[in-house]
């Protein structure tokens, strides 16, 4: 019974270290995205053919 | 020149260029994203339904989760992306990890791709049963159903949804089993239009949702906190007999909410769809992945999260679960604010979007998991019987039939259950992102190549990088798929005996081809030097411009180049024989390496066209490049080698005029500069069908000839117009005739090319939009037995 609740709380501080660690990646992420989408005027909207 | 050759002298090889810059026509970020979101957003028509089952009203909110979430699985895929590694899922994670831990995650990510088609057939024909049913309720209710249709089905006429959803999951699984038999290939602009009548349902539910909130009021959402989580009796998976079940929420707050969000990660399925459309991306290739890829996390939260809230928010509770289980949005449809035929027919456009975008997710599941099966197969990993092309269609059908079967298989097992399909889906997606993820974690620190993006943030440490991000991410979805291994009592019993099984097959594979595959890595090292070289051009090969282009594709049928070498003197013109490795829109993620491009089979098929060049005495190039469409690359490529002329064997499944109009076609949509040339195509018999590509002087007959000739001397009669040329006459003709056609006679024109068109059928345009013939049969050189290719070009440069 140790062992399994020994396991559990390592998942769940796995599980949770992940999760704030994420949550700064999804923070860094969206600035990048936001500076993406304002940047998006010189993209290619249209078909090219080439090799 | 030629390259020369002698096999079986290593010093002096058979040199092939193999090209490895695929030739296609890249898209824009838009379309990418219309591709990703056919699979991704088609989780918003399940997704929740499945979640709710399973944890309770609070889904929602954990759905919610899992969509912000999967922005960070995005950011991984994005740095898999943009790292320049060649060979496939298989190569790149077995460089990571080893060849054990890339078996199992092939294994994993082949399990995600055959679960993608089944679940969505079936969700698909859930929601059509359900509407079918709805519909016979209403016209019942309105006392519409005749009586004797009634006494039928002893009550209120219905279909049994299950079952439906079989039938109809089957029939769909077929369709595109036969369409990618034949090798139909995937349109994006057919993702983009399903996208945009998504997006229209998207606005319209979300616009009228919102109407209903203020007139109606809602039902609020549970918070996600472990005393509002409610199991279902298959949610606790292996845990439900234990003590923990009792109270897991009060002894383990986390693990409950570890649980539940296990039980939502369905919702991200059809992320990894990002990496298969990676290589199609237009240029600046990095940035508009990136591009793509927040467009498809934005939509996708929108999508698959708010509806998932505004269902518990909108469908009351006695019919949410009990009724609409399986078809949430049609639910929410029937329960919006307005009269109930505007909701019935906003319910019917819900169906249609449903059928259309789960229909495309089924398509894309079975090119994904052929192209994945593919490169394993490549590798030597599965055997080669599984590569042999189709005798009439030329694509991999023994891998497609495969993948359809295990899919038809797990569409009758599951006996239109969606639940039980999600539960085993969620296995595969969940253990394919961790291993993903693992592997990227891994390649930080073993791949040393160029690598365009990196999930941040990454911390530095006494001159160590640590990946803080990206080791998060991991994190997260090992702690998942460890705990939903629990669980998902069906989904680990299903998912590891799938992922097992072809862990075995791998396996025994890949020991019994080792050492076939190391002979035949010694007869490529003996008898071919691969030349690798990203684009194709003259001076690669060494040749001189109006050479000839021989394609070949199957070694039991190369008449036609022995046809060209009887009539080509090689000092004059060189040839060059090419083979395009196809691979379908989609079907990889990575490019693919030399070996892959050059593999087995191409070796079998140059070592014949070697042997028939020898027996001639003749130098041909060989030059091997890798496509998604054949036609675009044959004309590329003849552009790029400033060919005078293509010559290709009779397709076993267009006649020689439907080849001619599709590389006549491929000819229009190149982009310039492009040079005409002349396609002969030969048929078994010998044959020979030519056709002139891209706008060239036609042939004139002899009457119209002298219809010139009487019109100038007529002309040349009339004072001052005596200097006048023959060109002139005809030059005055055709702008007399362009006014017209843009004016008031133009139908009076095209009637008369009409009647004129059955009599000069050899003269017919037969490629182009109309106005523009793309490629024209000659009449003097049309089907004559022993016409040789133009020597030197017929069509100069």
């Amino acid at each position: 019974m140790i062992l399994v609740i020994i396991g559990i709380r390592l998942l769940e501080g796995m599980f949770a270290i992940g999760a704030i660690g994420s949550f700064i990646v999804l923070v860094l992420t969206g600035i990048e995205d936001f500076e993406t989408l304002i940047g998006s005027g010189d993209s290619t909207h249209t078909e090219e053919s080439a090799i | 020149m030629a390259s020369s050759y002698q096999p079986g002298t290593p010093s002096n090889r058979v040199r092939i260029v193999v090209a490895t810059s695929v030739m296609l026509t890249f898209i824009s970020y838009w379309r990418a994203a219309a591709i990703v979101l056919n699979d991704l957003g088609s989780s918003a028509f399940y997704a929740a339904g499945i979640a709710e089952q399973a944890i309770g009203k609070s889904a929602p909110w954990f759905i919610v989760a899992v969509m912000l979430f999967s922005f960070t699985v995005r950011a991984v895929y994005v740095e898999s992306c943009s790292m320049f590694v060649r060979g496939g899922v298989y190569r790149v994670v077995k460089e990571a990890l080893g060849g054990t831990l890339a078996k199992m995650s092939v294994s994993a990510l082949m399990f995600d791709y055959i679960l993608t088609g089944p679940i969505s057939g079936v969700s698909a024909g859930q929601y059509i049963a359900g509407l079918i049913n709805d519909v016979f309720v209403t016209l019942d209710t309105h006392g519409w159903v005749p009586r004797a249709v009634h006494a039928m089905f002893h009550g209120t006429p219905h279909v049994n949804v299950n079952w439906t959803s079989v039938v109809f999951g089957g029939a769909v699984t077929i369709y595109f089993w036969w369409q990618n038999t034949k090798g139909i290939q995937e349109s994006s602009e057919k993702a983009l239009r399903v996208m945009q009548i998504t997006t229209v349902m998207v606005v319209l539910l979300l616009g009228w949702s919102a109407i209903t909130l203020l007139k109606q009021g809602y039902q609020p959402v549970p918070l996600p906190t472990g005393h509002n989580l409610q199991f279902g009796h298959e949610a606790l998976g292996f845990l439900n007999h234990t003590e923990l079940a009792h109270d897991l929420a009060r002894k383990f707050g986390l693990l409950g909410i570890l649980i539940a969000f296990g039980h939502s990660v369905l919702a991200m399925s059809g992320e990894e769809s990002l990496a298969q459309v990676n290589r199609e991306l237009a240029h600046p290739k990095l940035k508009n992945l990136k591009r793509a890829a927040v467009i498809i996390a934005i939509y996708s939260f929108v999508f698959t999260g708010l509806t998932a809230l505004l269902f518990v928010m909108i469908i009351p509770d006695s019919v949410r679960v009990p009724v609409y289980k399986d078809n949430l949005i049609a639910g929410l449809a029937m329960y919006l604010w307005g009269p109930q035929i505007l909701r019935l027919a906003f319910r019917a456009f819900v169906v249609v979007v449903g059928f259309l975008i789960l229909s495309g997710a089924v398509n894309t599941a079975i090119i994904g998991s052929n192209g994945v099966l593919n490169r394993v197969s490549e590798d030597g990993v599965l055997p080669d019987w599984f590569r042999q092309p189709h005798p009439r269609f030329g694509t991999t059908y023994r891998i497609v039939n495969l993948v359809v079967f295990l899919q038809l298989f797990t569409i009758l097992a599951s006996r239109g259950n969606v639940y039980w399909l999600g539960e085993a889906y969620a296995f595969g997606v969940i253990w394919s992102f961790t291993f993903n993820s693992l592997a990227m974690l891994v390649l930080r620190y073993k791949y040393k190549g160029e690598r365009g993006w990196k999930v941040p943030p990454n911390i530095q440490i006494a001159g160590r990088e640590i990946p803080v991000g990206l080791a998060s991410v991991f994190l997260v979805l090992l702690s998942t798929a460890i705990v939903n291994l629990f669980t998902k009592s069906l989904a680990t019993e299903a998912g590891v005996g799938f992922a097992a099984t072809f862990f075995l097959i791998f396996t025994i594979s890949e020991r019994a081809n080792r050492h076939k595959h190391a002979l035949a890595e010694q007869h490529l090292q003996e008898h071919f030097q691969l030349l690798q070289r990203d684009t194709v051009d003259r001076s690669g090969l060494g040749i001189r411009p109006g050479n000839v282009l021989v394609t070949v594709r199957d070694y039991n049928t190369l008449n036609h180049l022995k046809w060209a070498l009887e009539r080509i003197d090689t000092k004059e013109q060189d040839i060059v024989v090419m083979s395009a490795r196809i691979s379908q829109f989609g079907a990889a993620a990575y490019d693919l390496s030399t070996e892959q491009i050059f593999s087995e089979y191409e070796q079998q098929l140059f070592s014949r066209a070697v042997n028939i060049a020898e027996s001639f005495g003749k130098h041909v190039s060989l030059l091997v490049v890798p496509a998604r469409d054949v036609w675009s690359a044959i004309v590329q490529t003849a552009n790029n080698l400033e060919s005078s002329a293509v010559i290709s064997g009779l397709s076993s499944k267009m006649t020689a005029q439907e080849q001619a109009f599709e590389l006549g076609r491929a000819w229009e949509a190149a982009p310039e500069p492009k040079r005409q040339f002349v396609v002969q195509i030969v048929h078994p018999d010998q044959q020979v069908d030519t056709f002139r590509i891209g706008p060239h002087t036609p042939s004139i007959k002899s009457e119209d000839v002298h219809l010139i000739h009487r019109l100038w001397l007529n002309i040349t009669r009339e004072p001052g117009l005596d200097k006048l040329h023959h060109h002139d006459v005809v030059t005055e003709a055709l702008t007399r005739f362009a006014r017209d056609y843009a004016g008031r006679d133009r139908q009076d024109i095209l009637r008369e090319l009409r009647k004129t068109t059955g009599k000069t059928v050899a003269t017919r345009a037969i490629g182009g939009d109309g106005n523009k013939p793309p490629a024209r049969q000659d009449d003097d050189v049309a089907r004559k037995k022993d016409d040789g290719p133009p020597s030197p070009p017929v069509v100069g440069p």
